[in-house]
């Protein structure tokens, strides 16, 4: 029961999560310089009626607070919009681009977390030896190298010196290696720290001590029991970098001509195309909530301590 | 512990293996270069039927409906769907296309085209006087939401069906730029079939009668065409009339400048424009590359002077600031002078371009600051000119994103006007829309335009229209040049209009209203398996003539 009751207010903080940000994009949305009508119009020809006509059209003549409801009652009956540049619906374009975004994003995630585990137990093994020194100094690149540059740098690579992977596009599977390399390095770099850390300090303490004293094999020692102490604070790290894993889609999206929602946010911002940059953005919060209560609810299944004291 | 023992020699081998590619990597372009010499160029063989060429282009276009687009980028496209009615040839002239003949009325007010008898668009609707009508009207027509081409189909008022191949356009005014807007791909000709069946979304959804028909467009990805067959209609612009000799062509949208020009070194497409000029020289003594360049026509890019207010309608204070600007200095360190330098308001290859102002004046540094000195601005003691208590200050806007590495020039500039004394602040802004044309709230602001007829001068040297909501460039207002941009408008025989341009430019540059900065190439890299690709007038690519070589 308690389990439940938890899960429930969790759920409803995500909800309301959601619906702040949406107050939060309406809010900056409206207070970007610029107008909107004008950038529609052909300012060459437009007489101030047209103007004026077109600001009713799109209600864009109304206070803030009656958009704002406007928009927020449409939307909970599932009407996301037009896009004003192209007249096609937000919600048709979100989910035909949105599948590509979610694989990229989701194969980042799994490269990251497979190569930052790897390197970070590796590195707490040979804690302070040279193998410890040149994976941090990996890891120091991988936080701090802009993805635009390690993916143009993958490019040049991968793509013009050896050719051996296509550089554009989304067809296939090849074509997911470098972009999903190029964003899943910032993520590794932050799990080989964390997981190096914790496992540096759970080594130390008197449990490992204990186990190693029973005779217990290093091996089990290590992944058995300090590992699986040293993931929690990784997994956290893991959830909290969703966000930036969606934002940097943005970039790689464009850096690697792939189809998917960054880019059509990202061309949205070009144009103003506030309806789409509304669902977009809308669109992310509700997968970064969801996977920041997936990762909450997935604490109790790594760690009994958390799953009793509920 | 063995276990671990094993993982560090792999690593070391890993590490090693790294620092190996990275360092052939560095050796291979060392080939690259010294394998130039040997590169022969095989522009003389014969063409090819068969083939997919795949283009890569920078930007995605707005909409495949040339009456609704507004882009460029969209042009380049439309050339393999759409035809015209007209084309422009090298030398400015008029020519027959989709209208095999036309006249001109006594007053200039109308035009009757006699129309090819023997075209289909794709949809197989057939091409007869109505359909050119019904495009005309269509672009007339509110509901369209028509783009450029409202303003290119200016002062067009309505069209008679004379009968089934003729068709007579009347105008408001006479217009001697009106024959040769005909000839732009945002005036071609839409099956009017397929614009009423698809309404809004015929720009998803595009047929015309080009040598190409539309496939598919998937949104960040490509677009489609494949050859159209049944075509032999083609224009005085290119070789082959009849059927293209590709299969298809592939456009692909590819906006990082690294990955476009990586997917041509690498082979992965076959052609790829707008190449950085950084890039440029080092694609040319590739082996595989060639690299092919049209200036574009129409107006240069152009920093105006706001003269709505002091000091700036003061011609002696902008004549010291445009022989302050070191445009040399620009072009090279910027475009390692891959682009022309502009000394007329409008480009080379324009009607009545005057060839007499290039290097008509200098960089000349001593020649401003005495101009400044003369208009009664005194140096102050931190370095900058002042006149009554007001300092010499120039607000230079510019536009976010850095097309063409425009915000660059900004910024040299800004360092080339400390020796005169001016105080340059730049602004980047992304919303110019506002601060230029509704508030005109700037001191000098960069533009250039794609155009084929030196009539594109009127919009931005004419004191603007009043019921115009948007504030003109410049704000220039010249009662003599008013007149014969006028003049220009209406005048129909070419010689005359040459003498009136040719006056016009020569005002603009003696008063300074501008500083004219360079005329944009439209690159392309392709590799060299392909050959026969062409440019019209205006500097857009043409595939009828493109062929893969085996």
């Amino acid at each position: 029961m308690v389990l439940v009751s938890k899960t429930l207010q969790k759920l409803i903080n995500a909800l309301l999560s959601i619906f702040g940000s949406l107050v939060l994009v309406f809010c900056i949305i409206y207070m970007l310089p610029g107008d909107p009508v004008l950038s529609m119009l052909d300012p060459n020809t437009a007489t101030p009626e047209a103007i004026e006509n077109l600001r009713k059209e799109l209600g864009l003549d109304q206070p803030f607070y009656v958009q704002f409801a406007d928009y927020f009652k449409n939307l909970l009956q599932g009407d996301f919009g037009q896009s004003r540049i192209t007249s096609e619906p937000v919600l048709q374009k979100i989910i035909v681009h949105l599948p590509a975004t979610l694989l990229l994003t989701l194969t980042s995630m799994v490269l990251s977390v497979v190569i930052g585990v790897t390197f970070g137990v590796i590195s707490a093994i040979y804690h302070n030896k040279w193998v410890d020194v040149i994976i941090r100094i990996i890891a120091l690149f991988g936080i701090s190298m802009p993805t635009f540059w390690s993916g143009i740098l993958l490019i040049l690579l991968f793509g013009v010196q050896l050719n051996w992977l296509p550089i554009m596009g989304s067809e296939g599977w090849k074509t997911l290696i470098m972009p999903s390399l190029a964003l899943g390095l910032v993520g590794a770099g932050f799990i080989i720290r964390m997981v190096r850390n914790s496992m540096v300090e759970v080594m130390d303490e008197q449990f490992i001590l204990t186990l190693r004293a029973k005779g217990i094999s290093e091996r089990i020692v290590m992944f058995r029991h300090a590992l699986r102490n040293a993931l929690i604070p990784a997994i956290t790290v893991m959830g909290l970098h969703i966000g930036e894993l969606l934002a940097g889609t943005v970039v790689i999206e464009t850096v690697f001509s792939r189809q998917g929602i960054g880019r059509v946010i990202g061309d949205a911002i070009m144009v103003k195309d506030m309806p789409v940059i509304q669902g977009v953005i809308l669109f992310s919060a509700i997968v970064y909530v969801t996977v920041n209560v997936l990762v909450d609810l997935s604490y109790s299944l790594v760690d009994p301590r958390i799953r009793r004291a509920h | 512990m063995m276990g671990f023992k094993r993982s560090k020699s792999i690593f070391f081998t890993l590490f090693t293996a790294l620092i190996l590619v990275v360092s052939g990597c560095s050796q291979s372009s060392g080939t690259n270069q010294g394998a130039q010499t040997s590169a022969t160029d095989n522009t003389s063989s014969n063409p090819v039927s068969g083939g997919e060429l795949s283009y890569a282009l920078a930007t995605s276009p707005d909409t495949l409906d040339p009456h609704r687009s507004g882009l460029a980028v969209s042009v380049r496209v439309f050339r393999t769907i759409f035809d015209s009615l007209v084309v422009q040839d090298a030398d400015n002239n008029i020519q027959p296309w989709l209208a095999k003949e036309w006249a001109v009325s006594e007053d200039g007010k109308s035009y009757t085209f006699k129309l090819r008898d023997d075209v289909k668009f794709h949809d197989g609707t057939p091409f007869n006087a109505e359909a050119v009508k019904y495009n005309f009207d269509r672009i007339l027509n509110p509901e369209t939401k028509a783009g450029n081409s409202t303003a290119l189909l200016d002062p067009y008022e309505s069209s008679e069906v004379v009968d089934e191949f003729t068709v007579k356009l009347n105008l408001s005014t006479p217009s001697s730029s009106f024959l040769g807007n005909l000839s732009q791909a945002m005036l071609g000709i839409v099956s009017p079939t397929a614009a009423e069946k698809y309404g809004d979304q015929f720009g998803k959804n595009p047929i015309g009668t080009g040598p190409f028909k539309f496939v598919s467009w998937t949104e960040n990805a490509d677009i489609q065409v494949e050859k159209n067959s049944e075509y032999n209609w083609g224009p005085t612009s290119v070789e082959n009339k009849e059927q293209a000799y590709l299969d298809k062509v592939t456009f692909k949208i590819i906006p990082e400048e690294a990955t476009r020009v990586g997917s041509v070194q690498s082979g992965q497409v076959l052609a790829a424009e707008t190449i950085p000029p950084q890039n440029i020289v080092s694609l040319e003594n590739d082996p595989n590359t060639q690299i092919l360049k049209v200036n574009t026509l129409g107006l240069p890019y152009t920093l105006f002077f706001n003269q709505r207010e002091e000091p700036w309608n003061n011609v002696d204070v902008r004549r010291a600031v445009l022989q302050a600007v070191d445009v040399d200095a620009i072009l090279k360190t910027l475009y390692f002078d891959t682009y022309e330098r502009a000394w007329s308001p409008i480009t080379p290859g324009i009607l009545g371009y005057d060839e007499k102002l290039e290097n008509s004046w200098k960089y000349d540094v001593d020649a401003a600051n005495k101009l400044l000195d003369g208009a009664g601005y005194t140096i102050g003691a931190d370095g900058v000119r002042e006149k009554e208590g007001k300092k010499l200050t120039l607000n230079y806007v510019d536009v976010s994103p850095n097309r063409e590495k425009r915000n660059d020039i900004a910024a040299i500039i800004q360092q080339q006007l400390k020796k005169i004394g001016v105080d340059v602040e730049v602004n980047i802004t992304q919303d110019y829309l506002t601060v230029i044309y509704q508030n005109a709230d700037y001191d000098l602001y960069g533009n250039s335009q794609v155009n084929s007829d030196p009539n594109a001068l009127r919009s931005l040297y004419h004191t603007p229209p009043e019921n115009i909501t948007r504030k003109g460039l410049g704000g220039t207002s010249n009662l003599e040049l008013d007149e014969l941009l006028e003049k220009g408008t209406v005048e129909s025989d070419p010689a005359k209009r040459e003498e009136i341009y040719k006056e016009v430019q020569k005002i603009i540059i003696d008063q300074a209203y501008v500083i004219p900065i360079y005329v944009f190439p439209y690159t392309v890299a392709a590799s060299k398996k392909v050959d026969g690709i062409k440019f019209d007038a205006l500097g857009y690519p043409l595939f009828n003539d493109a062929f893969i070589k085996q």
